[in-house]
């Protein structure tokens, strides 16, 4: 009995870590910087809300109080970023997402990987409330614009 | 004559004896007015409030121990509460007039956004910035 209740307390504690619904893990450092309202994540950063995961080398996240409690606004991610989205991959060497619009922009060795194709490019707009997707390459010469199939989760 | 000699002699220790006076009152020190207390004062469960930029801050240690006017070491399991934030770890110095505390273990720190799990702390108060070092969890309250 005392073996089965262990076993509950050690299972819901391990799910209310890893199924947390938001949260910041940074190897080396997480500094909070209250004056100018933002975090400052370094070393190995993984980022998850509500819309996706997050991985790359440094994050700075700024916040704004809402009704005393502290919410993400802007989140820049730096270096060999990696953006998991539903079965879609996005990797750049800088994004920023604002949560306002929705709207993810990744520049620099930019590429969008899903189960039915891989593009590559120098910047990428995802729209995620509108499902949709820009990709340019550096010279603007060529323009790819994909409006995904709105799917019923959407 | 004899009187003559004695009446130089006289007089010539008489200043002499103004000159030493007058040597000792420059050049004696003043007694001093602060009395400088080295002994390190320990306090067992110990809690109080410190004023600083960020605004009161309520501490508490399992032992406070005094380590000067201006050097607080908070050892064992510690805690440092204001309306920001809220710091429960072990080991905390806290440095009065730079306004500055830190920990090389373990913490926990819940604020408005979440709660916060890191192996380290620096919380440079006068800057409003707090470091978490090393491997570093902050769950974010939805």
């Amino acid at each position: 009995m005392i073996n089965k209740i262990l076993y509950l307390i050690l299972v819901s504690v391990f799910f209310s870590t890893a199924y947390s619904d938001s949260y910041v893990k940074a190897r080396d450092t997480l500094i909070w910087d209250s004056e100018n309202k933002n975090y400052t994540a370094n070393g190995d950063v993984e980022f998850k809300n509500e819309k996706f995961v997050a991985y790359s080398d440094k994050m700075i996240a700024n916040y704004i109080e809402e009704d005393d409690k502290e919410v993400f606004t802007v989140v820049e991610l730096f270096e060999n970023v990696v953006i998991e989205f539903r079965d879609e991959i996005f990797k750049g060497n800088h994004a920023i997402y604002t949560k306002d619009n929705n709207i993810i922009i990744l520049t620099g060795d930019v590429s969008i990987q899903s189960p039915t194709r891989l593009l590559t490019g120098y910047e990428l707009i995802a729209d995620i409330d509108n499902n949709k997707r820009i990709l340019n390459s550096a010279d603007k010469d060529s323009l790819v614009e994909v409006l995904l199939e709105n799917d019923k989760n959407n | 004559m004899i009187n003559v000699s004695n009446k130089i002699i006289i007089n010539t220790l008489v200043v002499f004896l103004f000159g030493v006076q007058f040597f000792i009152y420059i050049f004696n020190q003043r007694p001093l007015s602060n009395n400088f207390i080295q002994k390190k004062i320990t306090v067992e469960n110990f809690s109080s409030i410190v004023l600083s930029k960020s605004g009161i801050t309520k501490i508490g240690s399992e032992k406070l121990n005094k380590i000067d006017d201006d050097n607080i070491y908070l050892e064992g399991i510690s805690f440092l509460e204001n309306r920001e934030y809220k710091i429960y770890g072990k080991n905390i110095l806290i440095k009065l007039k730079e306004e500055i505390s830190n920990s090389n273990k373990p913490v926990k720190v819940i604020n408005s956004m979440g709660t916060l799990k890191a192996n380290g702390f620096e919380n440079l108060d006068y800057e409003g910035i707090i470091i978490f070092k090393g491997e570093v969890e902050f769950l974010i309250d939805q």
